[in-house]
């Protein structure tokens, strides 16, 4: 892994309108980690992958992102699934080919081998065997495989996940933490999840992020060795 | 089928009123589909409405400028067209504006809307009786002298705006349902809601004119809800809402005309019938299909 930061927050203040939620962060994310951003509720940790991905501008400091092969890092965002509204009628397809926006100029059409790319991210993400569906008929684990098919459509370098495990059984949980796991180990790709369950995300991350009471913690491995320590600190649960 | 024949006779009176209220059936709904998915349906009811204070302000300020006689239908009906589509596009900008800021209550911003254009129509046609006159004439919704060249107009406009709508679909869908991946991709999401929104109160604002405020509404947003009920898919609903809106505006004419009555609440009331009957069978589909 190369140390080299794909982003960087320095003295960062985040929130919403004036009202801020987190005060004078400083952080640099390793090109090529794989990060757990973990937290009790409210305790910023959407706000913060929000600043990180540019959907919130920070209040104070600056946001940075690192070039990587000359081009800024095309971010692939996954939001939490409830935010998006079940009244429009797509398949998981036509949600997972919204990935592929950014790429095709306003007012075409997507061509076919962007389509057929989005094929190979479903295969990838095991969502093929679901993605003619209603977006909205499908499980929690399954939509969180569409999601997550969409941001690699977008071919990214830098991928955040909000709450991807949240809600969802234990065996849907390890098909999506073993493809992420496989994506960022073959794509390269730097990885960002929010998640309340350290136990779950344990043995794919190498790096953990704690917020608490606004302040951001930086886990070394030892911690993620030794997961009590972080959990008697911050009040997680190993279960 | 011998009044249909004869209103599509070349020689019908009315001939213009029946293209004017399938043009409206036909193009409402599929603009309407976007106040429904965005869940902005006041916007629907408040749009009307302010497009209908924009007529009132433009007819009163030409007879308070000495032109005591707005019964000149080309005249007339160009102050209309100016101040339905200024106060529209206006009030869009307004809104989006606000909206942008993020601060306040959307649902409220729009009732304060609603009641202020009525408020506003009220108090200006109350002061100028002239002006109420040809106010009712182009809004009371019965749709029976539209000129060809208004005709022509609507077409067009209508036109205009599906074909946009058609074009950017892609853009608008993304940008409507989730906003959040719009931005990471580098999409101008302000820009292309401005659009829409400009698309949407266009359509208004030539509705308003050519059939009236209570059938521009109803086509708006009623055909969606009921397409709703059946599609599976974004084409569906696009499709069923749309001629669903054209048979409704047809039958409603053909009703309307036997029956001696005027052809916007007629349209209305047909719609609703037909809103009731396709929420009840959707019930009994349901109820049918529950698992024991």
């Amino acid at each position: 892994m190369s140390a080299e930061p794909i982003v960087i927050l320095d003295h960062v203040t985040a929130g919403y309108g004036q009202r801020a939620v987190l005060r004078d962060l400083c952080l640099q994310l390793p090109r090529g980690s794989f990060t757990a951003l973990l937290g009790g509720n409210g305790s910023g940790k959407t706000t913060l992958l929000k600043t990180m991905a540019g959907l919130l501008p920070p209040l104070a400091g600056t946001v940075t992102y690192r070039p990587v092969d000359g081009q800024p890092p095309v971010i692939g965002y996954v939001p939490q699934r409830e935010a998006l509204d079940p009244l429009f009628l797509l398949s998981g397809f036509e949600v997972a080919l919204m990935g592929t926006y950014g790429r095709v100029r306003p007012g075409r059409r997507v061509p076919a081998h962007e389509c057929e790319f989005v094929w190979q991210c479903l295969r990838l993400t095991g969502a093929d065997g679901f993605a003619t569906q209603p977006f909205t008929q499908l499980s929690g684990g399954q939509k969180q495989r569409v999601l997550i098919a969409r941001a690699l459509a977008s071919r990214p370098r830098l991928m955040l996940l909000d709450e991807p495990i949240a809600g969802i059984d234990q065996p849907a949980v390890e098909t999506i933490m073993d493809t992420l796991s496989t994506l960022h180990r073959e794509w390269g790709l730097t990885v960002v999840l929010v998640t309340h369950n350290l136990a779950a995300v344990r043995p794919y991350v190498d790096r953990v992020l704690v917020l608490r009471r606004g302040a951001l913690y930086e886990g070394t491995r030892q911690d993620l060795a030794a997961p009590e320590k972080l959990a008697r600190l911050f009040d997680f649960s190993l279960e | 089928m011998q009044t249909l024949i004869e209103i599509f006779s070349p020689d019908f009176l009315l001939r213009n009123s029946v293209y004017a209220s399938l043009l409206a059936g036909l193009a409402c709904p599929l603009v309407g589909i976007w106040l429904v998915l965005r869940r902005l349906v006041f916007l629907g009811v408040a749009l009307p409405q302010i497009a209908s204070a924009g007529v009132a302000f433009a007819l009163s300020v030409h007879v308070w400028m000495g032109h005591l006689d707005v019964s000149h239908g080309e005249e007339q009906r160009a102050l209309a067209f100016i101040g339905s589509v200024g106060f529209t596009v206006l009030a869009i900008l307004w809104l989006a504006w606000l909206e942008r800021r993020g601060r306040g209550l959307g649902e409220g911003r729009l009732g304060t809307a609603y009641v202020l254009a009525t408020a506003i129509s009220i108090l200006l046609l109350a002061k100028c009786p002239v002006a109420e006159r040809g106010w009712l004439n182009l809004l009371k919704g019965e749709i029976i002298a539209i000129s060809n060249p208004d005709l022509v107009l609507t077409g067009i406009a209508m036109a205009t705006v599906l074909v946009m709508l058609w074009r950017f679909h892609k853009e608008f869908l993304l940008v409507s349902f989730d906003r959040e991946l719009a931005v990471t991709l580098g999409r101008n999401v302000g820009g292309w809601d401005l659009l829409l929104f400009g698309l949407i109160g266009s359509t208004v604002a030539v509705a308003v004119l050519s059939v009236g405020p209570l059938i521009a509404f109803g086509f708006l947003l009623i055909p969606p809800l009921i397409a709703r009920h059946f599609a599976r898919s974004m084409r569906q609903l696009a499709l069923g809402a749309s001629l669903l809106g054209g048979i409704t505006a047809l039958a409603g004419f053909v009703l309307a005309y036997c029956w001696d009555l005027p052809v916007g609440p007629t349209d209305v009331a047909l719609l609703g019938v037909i809103y009731a009957l396709t929420a009840a069978a959707k019930g009994l589909i349901a109820g049918r299909t529950v698992p024991n």
